[in-house]
């Protein structure tokens, strides 16, 4: 995520305004190299699968409780999204185990065998503790044990672009025709020393609830997710007879060069983000019919997003569709933009638009056209998924329809 | 089915510490807690790229890479502790949250505007970039968003702290 800024440090801001270079456009993805989606495993605080999630995101059901698995009585705020009780976490290894319940989801979807897992390879997106390498070798452990697959060959620890860096470096890896598929994984379980810092920073909403977007907004509110996501070449999955849930048409990736937390007011780094995942797909801007942003429910991050999106969509922001669903499933950091990836894909395969929860009144400095109700039909060609986090990163994944 | 990777990145100019003439810990960071690692992070980073492009700015798009395989953990253990009973959060460790704070500060001093990327390789020598970082620049660069890539492997370990920097482009042809 990116900060609020109430209570920023004294990092110095830009001594260098960028000249913001735009991107070298990158090249339109050859057809048949072009990556869909095959298989996604999600648990999150809407239960177990990835029904649930898009129900409970089509209703603008925000899953928001008292959180219990730690003390939290000397926090400013007390609620998170938590896995529910029909979903209870492992004694021992409790995120590995949930990342690889989501990745046995995703692979049994998909209907991959141990032999064409073997030599696919595993990218994962975790926070950076001194926990990281045990969840990352028991989920390594899992994965050679039951998909075939070496390992786990990266771990990502990039904060709230994690998860959204390892899919699109997955897609590079199928468009460029160096591995026919590839598994991405992400977690992030509400855990009490990230929970005490970023109430301490007040990042996290004193009014409990997460209202991306909205008048009123005051920060966000941490969710658990274990999600997992199936990238594969679409003639690797023709010939598996794997369908196709969606086509991942384009990804971008831009740093805002402006603070090391707080976002570049323009949203110039999310535009060109944007703009590169378009070009990778040769579409227009007018064709995005959905966006799920970023809108963590701080107040400089998301008027900075909404910007960006009123740069590149110009008049058609009027009539383009725009939620963030974390006001539903909370802010799940490194697994973030995995469970937003596959909020969207449930988007686009139900037809069912997720709803901005939350939301008090218009910011006249936001603009958008909020999915302020639901549920709502829509089939759109085209879904933007958004996300930026700490050091200026910015992501945005682009789907198709399958 | 898989092709061998892309061919390996070229370095345009390196920097580590600690080094032969460069002994003692880094410059204390405003805003970080000198037990970290992002102090050395940032140090070595600016002699990197000063070493290429002399004083920021930095032209062109470049990308940020932090490879840590122990990760900051003197920051990871101060998060820890901030939720045991008797202990007040310190307001600053949430700006320290994760390894993409001081990348934002590389990034906003040398107005370099590629990705920002941060990996937890599986096996690391202090001092050394390991290959994962160099196999995910190469995919950086031949992916197209960046045309630079700076490569940062810090490691906190019982002998010290170690960061070397490589600031890579793509091969000649």
């Amino acid at each position: 995520m990116t900060a609020t800024g109430t209570s920023a440090p004294t990092h110095r801001p830009a001594t260098h305004r960028p000249a913001a270079p735009r991107p070298a456009a990158p090249r339109p993805v050859a057809p048949a190299a072009r990556p869909v989606i095959t298989g996604v495993g999600v648990l999150s605080a809407a239960g177990r699968g990835l029904a649930a999630l898009t129900e409970a995101a089509a209703h603008g059901k925000a899953a928001f409780t008292e959180v219990a698995r730690f003390d939290v009585s000397g926090r400013r705020t007390t609620q998170a999204a938590l896995l529910p009780g029909t979903v209870p976490l492992a004694s021992t290894f409790p995120l590995a185990r949930a990342v690889l319940e989501a990745i046995g989801q995703a692979g049994r979807q998909a209907g991959l065998t141990a032999a064409e897992g073997a030599g696919m390879p595993v990218l994962l997106a975790l926070h950076s503790d001194e926990r990281t390498r045990a969840t990352a070798d028991a989920v390594a452990a899992g994965v050679r044990a039951h998909w075939g697959a070496p390992g786990v060959t990266r771990v990502y620890t990039g904060a709230c672009v994690a998860a959204a860096t390892a899919v699109a470096d997955a897609a590079a890896l199928v468009a460029a025709g160096r591995h026919e598929r590839v598994l991405v994984a992400a977690g992030h379980l509400v855990e009490p020393g990230v929970f005490a810092v970023f109430d301490a920073g007040r990042a996290l909403a004193r009014d409990g609830e997460l209202r991306p977007f909205s008048t009123g907004r005051t920060g966000t509110l941490l969710g658990d997710a274990a999600v997992a996501v199936l990238v594969e070449s679409a003639p690797a999955a023709e010939r598996r007879s794997a369908p196709a849930l969606a086509r991942l048409a384009g990804w971008g990736r831009a740093g805002d060069a402006h603070h090391v937390c707080r976002p570049e007011p323009d949203g110039a780094g999310v535009a060109r983000a944007i703009e590169a995942a378009l070009g990778r797909a040769g579409i227009a801007p007018e064709q995005v019919g959905y966006v799920n942003a970023n809108g963590t429910g701080s107040d400089l991050a998301d008027r900075a997003e909404a910007t960006a999106l009123r740069t590149v969509f110009g008049p058609h922001t009027e009539q383009l569709p725009v939620s963030s669903s974390k006001s539903v499933h909370g802010h799940a950091l490194e697994a973030s933009a995995l469970l937003e990836l596959a909020v969207t894909v449930g988007a686009l395969e139900s037809g069912l638009t997720p709803v901005n929860a939350g939301w008090l009144g218009p910011d006249p400095d936001v603009r958008l056209d909020l999915v302020l109700d639901g549920p709502h039909t829509a089939r759109p060609d085209y879904a933007l998924t958004l996300n930026s986090a700490f050091g200026g990163a910015n992501t945005a994944l682009l789907l198709a329809a399958a | 089915m898989t092709t061998p990777a892309t061919a390996a990145p070229r370095v345009l100019a390196e920097a580590r510490r600690p080094g032969p003439d460069l002994p003692g810990p880094p410059p204390p960071l405003p805003g970080f807690t000198p037990a970290g690692l992002a102090p050395l992070i940032a140090d070595t980073a600016d002699r990197c790229l000063r070493a290429h492009h002399g004083p920021p700015p930095a032209p062109g798009r470049t990308a940020l890479l932090l490879a840590s395989a122990s990760g900051d953990l003197a920051t990871a253990r101060a998060i820890d502790r901030s939720a045991e009973p008797g202990h007040r959060p310190a307001p600053l460790l949430f700006f320290q949250s994760n390894p993409n704070a001081v990348l934002g500060h590389i990034a906003a001093r040398w107005g370099l505007t590629g990705p920002v990327a941060a990996i937890s390789p599986a096996e690391a020598v202090p001092g050394t970039v390991p290959v994962d970082a160099y196999e995910l620049a190469a995919l950086l660069l031949a992916d197209g968003d960046a045309d630079h890539v700076l490569v940062i492997a810090a490691e906190q370990g019982p002998d010290g702290d170690h960061a070397v920097a490589a600031l890579l482009t793509g091969p000649v042809g």
